[in-house]
């Protein structure tokens, strides 16, 4: 087994990440993957999360090595139904006690939604260990440390917070969470660490925030101050409804007026700000992440994340326009077909056709996104990181870790916070 | 393997102890791949039957060790050497045939698991709430009960504060009452009913009566007025009784679990997979409920004819209140009126009825229950 060290060649060239997948070639994983999943009523998810995770990192490249995903979907499989056979028995528990208990037993419910609050979070955690330690590169595994119980104690505080604040607190949760989470994750035994700060975010965010923010918040004033219980008393019966609706409640057409168009201010805004806050966040993140010497900079442009997101919204109009045709059709067809006669058959094939064609739309919608917007953001995100440091140090890592169970993803499954 | 078996090429080689990338020699021999450094000297030899393939972008054949602590990886990207190693490897498939095959019974699997839930969910879990309403405790019924009657009190009291929501409590209503207790009573013992029964008149105005878990039975005023005779309010009361004593309430509440257990947790979870969830739940649930009004009617038929009262006025009664036009559909609750006419008429013979249950001052009475509130 000897190596001689004229053959150990060292590290990567800087600023070498790069994205070498095909468009193409992701289109046929999600697009079969989405008709399985139809198909199967998402039972076929863990083969789908798989064949998208091989696909990301065998082409993603770092220093000309690529990544290997080394998880199978047998083993999601398997988390998934060890995850039930432990969360279910809680859940029966929970059933048969709030049962018991009758009235008190909706305090109980209160106590359970707060554990499975923390669950969830702890399946994160988890997840991200599995999702790391199936993660190959230069013939050593990547592996997580930490409590995945302290991770979860930690984000509740943390996401408790943000929602407490209206997202005011969202960049300091992000920067102590990332930092948990990295300087727990080690490449080998080489450790890994973040370094971006929540100010450093929260400076070059917070006038999207605000923006948002205040029309928001109008919105809810405005609806806030209508006296809805007199309302919806004065709304019953016909005549002047809107004149009867004015006098118990003063204002009345002008808040109405006044939340429904800062509302759509906000929508739009949401809408016009998201590519860029998606980039802006990015940036920061990658520009966050340390491994020993090695630091990585991002140099992501926002403009390419917006030109990213009008593409999606130019895809999702086309096969907007598209579903809208095969719906006509289809109901020229049922009325062709069921001529006049109101039965039960009609009624089932009406109710089949109205669910395919909203779950066809569901997840052509993610489709569109997960291809256009996921694919084209990993794809920039990677190719415009600039690694420096020390080049020798990356070959000098040493094998460390264990591959880990991958109950982590059952239970999010289970808590339906599956992810990619 | 003959020309190739001689050739060697460049490749590189992680050993899995460290990062460090090995520019090697691989040379394909009969018994495996040998992996050599640049002066020839032997690195490793990898025997065919423990080589895996493993995930890489498409120019790259990347191999490693099964049953190894460490994850040595040998990359390759010369596509000839890469074929001898394919053909003489027999776990590896670099054309994917195999990995296919593997998929397609992964799809079949899971799609006769999706059907075979939702078997279970349309035939199993009625079954399994059947065999079990029966045997759960009765204490447990009452609570439940007692919690709903609370809430049930609250959404369905809309009058004045002061005007009480249970008939029969004013001094004018106590002859009503009276007679109300004796029809219960002779409908308990008529349908033999074993669990305890507590019936009260509200003042609702639609013609309808609600049964809760735990033997609580609502008969709304709105029934007694729209009524012509007693057996007609007897079947629609003997028809709750049919709930209560079928145990519905228990039943409804197994089943809800049964089907949030289904699709909840183990189908529908993907995006859209929300309204399949939707629409198979309500579908079932709809279904389940027709089955148990079916029930509860063919227990109001034998309860009115073992006590001689005509067990047909439920169905008439039932036809003069929802009219003729009523269309069955999937998603209702309970089968279309005609149809349960049909079936109600399909199972008896008329019956003259009438004075065996209340006589006419008891049931002018009964009709007066609710008097002391007009």
């Amino acid at each position: 087994m000897a190596v001689t060290d004229a053959s150990a060649v060292s590290g990567p060239p800087t600023g070498s990440v790069r994205f070498t997948g095909s468009d193409r070639e992701f289109w046929r994983i999600a697009v079969h993957g989405a008709a399985l999943l139809m198909i199967t009523l998402g039972l076929y998810r863990f083969w789908f999360a798989t064949d998208i995770r091989r696909f990301l990192w065998a082409n993603t490249e770092i220093g000309g090595q690529s990544l290997e995903y080394s998880g199978t979907a047998l083993e999601l499989l398997r988390g998934f139904l060890v995850a039930i056979a432990i969360i279910l028995p809680i859940y029966t528990v929970f059933f048969i006690t709030v049962i018991d208990l009758g009235v008190y037993g909706t305090l109980l419910t209160i106590a359970a939604v707060l554990i499975l609050v923390f669950l969830s979070q702890y399946g994160i955690y988890l997840a991200r260990r599995y999702r790391l330690t199936r993660t190959v590169f230069r013939g050593l595994r990547f592996h997580q440390a930490g409590s995945a119980v302290h991770y979860s104690i930690c984000a509740v505080w943390w996401w408790g917070w943000t929602v407490l604040t209206l997202g005011f607190a969202y960049p300091y949760t992000r920067a102590a969470l990332e930092r948990f989470k990295m300087r727990n994750t080690y490449f080998g035994d080489l450790q890994g660490r973040f370094e971006a700060t929540g100010s450093h975010l929260f400076v070059r965010g917070f006038l999207m925030w605000l923006a948002v923010l205040i029309p928001g918040l109008i919105t809810l004033f405005s609806l806030a101050s209508i006296n809805w219980s007199r309302v919806t008393a004065a709304a019953r019966g016909g005549g002047d409804v809107l004149g009867r609706i004015e006098r118990v409640s003063p204002g009345f057409s002008d808040n109405i007026v006044l939340a429904l168009s800062t509302g759509f201010v906000c929508l739009v805004l949401i809408a016009l700000l998201l590519p860029a806050f998606h980039a802006l966040v990015m940036r920061w993140w990658i520009s966050g992440i340390r491994f020993g010497e090695i630091t990585a900079v991002s140099h992501l442009r926002t403009r390419d994340v917006y030109i990213a997101y009008l593409r999606f919204i130019g895809w999702l109009l086309v096969f907007a326009i598209g579903i809208l045709v095969a719906i006509f059709f289809a109901f020229v067809f049922i009325g062709f077909l069921f001529d006049g006669g109101q039965s039960q058959a009609s009624e089932i094939v009406i109710v089949v056709m109205m669910v395919g064609f909203y779950v066809v739309s569901a997840l052509g919608l993610t489709t569109l996104y997960q291809t256009i917007v996921m694919l084209s953001v990993w794809r920039l995100t990677a190719d415009t990181i600039e690694l420096t440091g020390d080049k020798i140090a990356i070959a000098r890592v040493k094998a460390a870790g264990d591959a880990s169970s991958p109950l982590g993803e059952g239970i999010a499954d289970v808590l339906n916070l599956g992810g990619i | 393997m003959t020309e190739n078996a001689a050739r060697s090429v460049r490749s590189v080689y992680f050993d899995g102890i460290t990062s460090a990338l090995h520019e090697v020699m691989v040379a394909c021999t009969p018994s495996g791949v040998q992996i050599r450094n640049p002066d020839d000297s032997l690195i490793v030899e990898w025997p065919y039957e423990r080589l895996k393939h493993l995930n890489a972008p498409d120019h790259i054949f990347r191999i490693g060790l099964r049953k190894s602590d460490k994850l040595e990886r040998l990359e390759i990207d010369d596509q000839d050497i890469a074929r001898v190693i394919d053909l003489g490897c027999p776990d590896i498939d670099r054309s994917g045939a195999s990995a296919r095959a593997e998929r397609r019974r992964a799809i079949g699997w899971s799609f006769a698991a999706a059907v075979s839930l939702l078997l279970v969910a349309f035939y199993g879990i009625p079954q399994i709430a059947d065999r079990l309403a029966p045997v759960l405790p009765q204490a447990i019924e009452q609570r439940l009960g007692n919690a709903a009657d609370i809430q049930v009190r609250a959404m369905f009291d809309k009058g004045p504060k002061t005007r009480p929501f249970e008939c029969g409590g004013a001094p004018v209503e106590a002859e009503g009452k009276k007679a109300f207790d004796k029809l219960m009573a002779s409908l308990e013992k008529g349908g033999a009913v074993n669990i305890p029964i507590r019936a009260i008149v509200v003042r609702r105005e639609e013609p309808n009566a609600v049964t809760l878990p735990g033997g609580h039975i609502y008969v709304f005023q709105g029934l007694l007025e729209k009524a012509s005779d007693v057996d007609e309010v007897a079947g629609v009361i003997a028809h709750e009784l049919g709930h209560a004593a079928n145990r519905d309430g228990v039943r409804t509440l197994v089943q809800a679990a049964g089907l949030s257990l289904v699709f909840g947790s183990l189908l529908g979870d993907f995006v859209g997979g929300g309204a399949v969830v939707f629409a198979a739940e309500s579908l079932l649930k709809s279904a389940y409920s027709r089955h148990k009004e079916s029930a509860a009617d063919d227990f109001a038929v034998h309860t009115m004819q073992a006590l001689n009262a005509n067990p047909r006025s439920l169905g008439s009664f039932l036809a003069r209140i929802a009219g003729s036009s009523n269309r069955g559909s999937i998603f209702l609750g309970h089968p279309a009126t005609p149809d349960r006419v049909a079936r109600i008429n399909a199972i008896t013979t008329p019956q003259s009825g009438g004075a065996t249950l209340l006589d006419a001052a008891e049931w002018k009475a009964l009709k007066r229950i609710c008097a002391s509130y007009p």
